[in-house]
């Protein structure tokens, strides 16, 4: 009965597409001989929080699995990375493989890290991983908009690949990865950035050291382990740093550039020149390291003379030991994969965990992972007004894609991503700025602010892209193939098998039944059940049936936001 | 300056809960609001927020041999040739003449003709400060300094003395003006999306594309229409289930509002005439065509007040600011000429008033390859009713022991954003009994009940 929900083809690319038994049932109430409904809907739940989605037939193995067990199993899941996809696609680009790609390179060159990133996104086994790591691509952000990095796969698929592999290791080397990444040196030009000079005016760049206390470990204010902020006597918030904290973490970080064959101080991104440097770590030159003492976070001293790299590694425990890092980075791991509002009690569970408290290693993933998901807050189904989180508009069309059995005979799940950010205002890896797609404090005036919930995905919604959406999730059902974009020839577009749901089709009652589970996590209202059912009355055919069906949930807000 | 520039930053935690806003007899007596049936005319105001920190330090700069020098010395390898600076024509007031980046030629071009005016130094402030008050440990300044996303808030909400402040001054305005407007199509308008400026109390901006004519619809399908259902129909029932959950209620509001606005806006760009003007194809001269095409078409909107939001981003030139600037600024020219070009074609440029913001200015001195967070900046005014042709506030004096330096070349503003929105806000219709709500601190740099207009660059 149970089958596996991820079949691996022969050419070692995996698709998602099951080979289940659906399609024979028929009741809505025949869910297998052990796993009952409320399994399933629980491990949808799980799902929806962990992964990007999976299919009916993968909802039926982590219910059979056990939750627990199945999120072990994917910690012990390889990652599977995005470099060696944007390789392979490079030495056959640079081969001349393609004609039209040797005239006009950009045209392949510009997406191959989104090639990469839907491959991995649409096949990986790691599901969980895939997940966690865009989660944590929205916390240490790098992004395809500036011209350094948009046609530079090789510096963002090692980025997101630095994600990917410490998305169930430790946070702390994480921090250091993403500091020493050249995507990063790029990004925030901390690389060649260089000594003082103070008799020509010159001094330490300043835009890695802010963001990396702002953005990507401690935040502006001393907070409490349940997220709440500090106050001081007079009740007003504790800023976390100053100016001078920022230019003593710039002379931190100087003396940093591309690493590779031939390595020099001063290198620069080429396109033409060996570009694949830019998936090594940034090496450090001690030359143009600002030498002496520097006075970091808590009176911290990083003593004078010794290396570059020793310097930083005093910094990254500065700041990886800073009290904050736990409810900071925690909260916001809770509001990418589970609710906008976490209680200060789910925090702080999650930050202790983060602690150490409970006897792991400060910053273990998993051990953080396991708390966030695994949390009773995170698990009780429905119902409560204030709980969930909307679907980011990327994630709801990836979710599409992989729910209904999106599927290629080449194997190949490239897009480009470029009618879906047109559409939607977002897609990963291109947020427009270090600021990520939204703030975590973004609040939308009227009921929601009024009652003091916070709602980040809403600051991406607007009159444009909520109708874009819309029609972006109509494209990709009626039209069959258009939640992707590609250039085919050569590559294939993927498109929808919606075999399962036309043979559940005949009873409508058994249609919407199934897909309130896979979507909706059973949470489906009744207002919208209804409306969907009555809609179905006018609809014969059984692939319209469930285009129908699948198409008005999706743009419901029953689907948009889960709670 | 290093004494200075440890208190600064630690004052960033000062307590500096609310500025002092008094509410006089002043606004007693007048009505509450500027209603729009009673507001004569048309009028816009079109913000162009130059996302990131320009380094407008090299967009408007000296050009007499001393200060010139000066601003050498200070800006070492980010200093611009002064052969390649295009000259402003006579001299200011301090006796100086100036120089705009050598990419910036119709932006002289409109300086010359009178169509465009400079606001010089102008940033966050609390209060009027210079060098010595912050010596003497007095300074009460805008908290998060120097923080892009504190910053760039502020500069929207015109409130120094917060971090999270929830509107925006054009936001406060539409809540004023026109809160509920007959159509239900927002007072504000973006081509960037949701944005603090445009957001009230009230009155949220209405986003549009700034291709095609805007705003489309939600698509049907054949596998819809054949089987006779009506999307808009079903659509609407969708809308219509209650939700106990707010975040569902926000999404059931918003969608609802897109599919409400859209007929209105799509009837009046449609309605808009053809336009001589060319406009180059970019993001930034495709909005400002949008927005002249909504200003021409406004009479199927029937609004008498309107605001547009363009973000144009990329400022924040830590590295490579010599060669960014020289690619970027030009499209700014470039777009802010064919828009001064469309609405006289239009018939329009008297009523319409484009203005600049940003994050923060930079730090004049380098890091080697670009330039930091700073504070105060220079900002451009464009339209018929401006008194082009001149500066505004105070270009300060460069010298590496300026006063106003706080360290690393940064420079105390010395027009505050209040004085510069205050301007604009009484131009188009806010009554000055109305001003603090609006701005709830102008009072530490301006009186409403003055005789004087604010800073004076509009007619």
């Amino acid at each position: 009965m149970i089958v596996a929900a991820i079949v691996v083809l022969s050419c070692g690319v995996v698709s998602p597409i099951g080979e289940g038994d659906v399609g024979g049932g028929g009741s809505g109430d025949d869910l297998g001989e052990s796993i009952s409904r409320a399994e399933l809907v629980e491990a949808s739940r799980f799902a929806s929080q962990s992964t990007f989605g999976m299919n009916y037939e993968g909802l039926e193995e982590i219910a059979t699995t056990g939750r627990n067990a199945w999120l072990e199993q994917q910690f012990n899941t390889p990652p599977s990375f995005l470099k060696p996809i944007a390789e392979d696609l490079i030495t056959r680009q640079d081969s001349g493989e393609w004609e039209e790609f040797v005239e006009n390179p950009f045209k392949l060159r510009n997406v191959i890290h989104r090639f990469a990133w839907w491959q991995r996104t649409m096949t990986g086994p790691d599901v969980v991983r895939q997940r966690v790591a865009y989660a944590l691509s929205q916390f240490f952000v790098v992004s395809d908009r500036v011209a350094t990095l948009s046609n530079n796969p090789y510096a963002l698929t090692s980025f997101y690949d630095i994600l990917l592999r410490n998305a169930f290791g430790n946070y702390r080397d994480m921090l250091r990865d993403v500091a020493l990444s050249p995507a990063m040196g790029l990004y925030l030009s901390h690389a060649n950035n260089t000594r003082a000079d103070p008799d020509r005016n010159i001094f330490p760049d300043e835009n890695f050291a802010r963001e990396v206390m702002q953005l990507f470990s401690i935040g502006l204010y001393e907070l409490n382990i349940d997220g709440s902020v500090k106050s001081d006597s007079e009740g007003n918030p504790i800023p976390t740093y100053d100016n001078d904290d920022i230019a003593e973490m710039a002379k931190v970080f100087t003396g940093l550039t591309y690493a590779g064959p031939g390595h020099y101080w001063g290198r620069k991104y080429f396109y033409h020149a060996d570009p694949w440097v830019f998936s090594l770590p940034m090496i450090m030159y001690d030359g143009y390291h600002e030498p002496g003492e520097k006075v970091l976070l808590n009176g911290t001293v990083v003593p004078a003379g010794q290396s570059g790299m020793d310097d930083i590694e005093v910094a990254i425990d500065n700041l990886f030991n800073h009290p904050n890092v736990a409810p900071f980075f925690c909260k916001q791991l809770i509001q990418r994969l589970v609710t906008s509002n976490p209680s200060p009690q789910y925090i702080e569970r999650v930050a202790r965990a983060f602690n150490g408290d409970t006897g792991s290693p400060r910053g273990d993933m998993k051990t953080v992972l396991r708390a966030i998901f695994f949390d009773p807050e995170a698990e009780v189904l429905g119902g409560a007004s204030t709980f969930g989180r909307l679907r980011e508009p990327a994630v709801r069309v990836v979710s599409l894609a992989r729910t209904f059995n999106y599927t290629s005979d080449s194997g190949d799940f490239f897009n480009t991503g470029y009618r879906l950010a047109y559409l939607v205002g977002q897609h990963p890896l291109s947020s427009p700025s270090v600021f990520n797609f939204f703030q975590p404090n973004y609040s939308p005036i009227g009921e929601l602010a009024n009652n003091r919930m916070v709602a980040p995905e809403f600051q991406i919604t607007n009159a444009t892209t909520i109708v874009g959406l819309t029609n972006q999730i109509g494209l990709a059902i009626f039209y069959e193939n258009m939640a992707f974009h590609t250039y085919q020839p050569p590559f294939e577009t993927p498109r929808i098998d919606l075999s399962d749901y036309e043979a559940l089709a005949g009873t409508a009652s058994d249609l919407v039944d199934r897909l309130d589970l896979v979507l909706t996590q059973g949470q489906l209202s009744r207002g919208t059940r209804d409306i969907v059912l009555e809609t179905l009355d006018r609809v014969d055919d059984p692939r319209q049936r469930a285009m129908v069906a699948i198409y008005l949930i999706l743009i419901s807000p029953d689907y948009a936001v889960e709670d | 300056m290093a004494t200075r520039r440890r208190f600064l930053s630690h004052s960033c935690g000062l307590g500096v809960a609310a500025a002092t806003v008094s509410t006089t007899g002043l606004t007693l007596g007048l009505t509450r609001s500027v209603s729009a049936s009673t507001v004569d005319g048309y009028k816009a105001l079109v913000c162009i927020l130059l996302s990131g920190g320009n380094d407008s330090f090299n967009m408007i700069l000296p050009n007499d041999e001393d200060q010139y020098g000066e601003y050498s010395k200070i800006r070492s390898d980010l200093a611009l040739d002064r052969s390649t600076l295009l000259a402003l024509p006579g001299e200011n007031d301090d006796g100086r003449s100036y120089a705009v980046h050598p990419g910036l030629g119709e932006v002289r071009q409109m300086y010359e003709s009178g169509d465009l005016a400079i606001v010089a130094n102008v940033g966050t402030l609390v209060e009027p400060l210079d060098g010595k008050d912050v010596d003497r440990g007095k300074a009460r300044v805008p908290l998060g300094l120097f923080s892009h996303s504190d910053q760039i808030a502020q500069w929207q909400s015109a409130i120094s003395y917060s971090r999270t402040s929830s509107h925006g001054w054009g936001g406060r305005m539409a809540d004023l003006i026109d809160p509920n407007p007959a159509n239900g199509l927002s007072m504000n308008i973006s081509l960037t999306g949701n944005n603090l400026f445009q957001t009230g109390k009230h009155v949220s901006p209405y986003s549009v594309y700034f291709e095609g004519d805007g705003a489309s619809t939600v698509w049907s399908y054949p596998q819809l229409w054949l089987n006779g259902i009506d999307i808009n129909q079903v659509t609407d029932d969708l809308l219509d289930v209650e939700h106990n959950n707010m975040l569902r209620r926000e999404y059931s509001r918003r969608l609802r509002g897109a599919i409400d606005n859209r007929d209105t806006f799509v009837s009046a760009v449609r309605s808009a005439p053809e336009m001589q003007t060319q406009f180059s194809e970019n993001y930034l001269s495709g909005s400002l065509k949008q927005i002249a095409r909504v200003i021409a078409g406004r009479h199927m909107i029937g609004q008498s007040r309107q605001t547009f939001f363009v973000n144009l981003g990329g400022w924040d030139h830590h590295d490579g600011v010599l060669d960014y600037q020289s690619t970027m600024l030009p499209i700014v020219s470039r777009a802010l000429n064919e828009f001064r070009s469309a609405l006289s074609e239009l018939g329009e440029f008297d009523n319409v008033v484009t203005f600049t913001i940003s994050d923060f200015g930079r730090t004049l001195t380098s890091n080697g390859k670009g330039s930091d967070h700073g504070w105060g900046g220079h900002h451009m005014v464009m339209g018929g009713p401006v008194r082009g042709g001149s500066f505004y506030g105070t270009y300060p004096e460069l010298s590496e022991s300026s006063p106003l330096d706080v360290g690393r070349g940064i420079y105390i503003p010395t027009t505050a954003v209040e004085q510069y929105f205050a301007e604009l806000a009484l131009w188009f219709g806010v009554a000055p009994g109305n001003l603090d709500e609006v701005l709830p601190a102008v009072r530490n740099f301006y009186s409403p009940s003055s005789s004087e207009a604010p800073m004076g660059f509009l007619v």
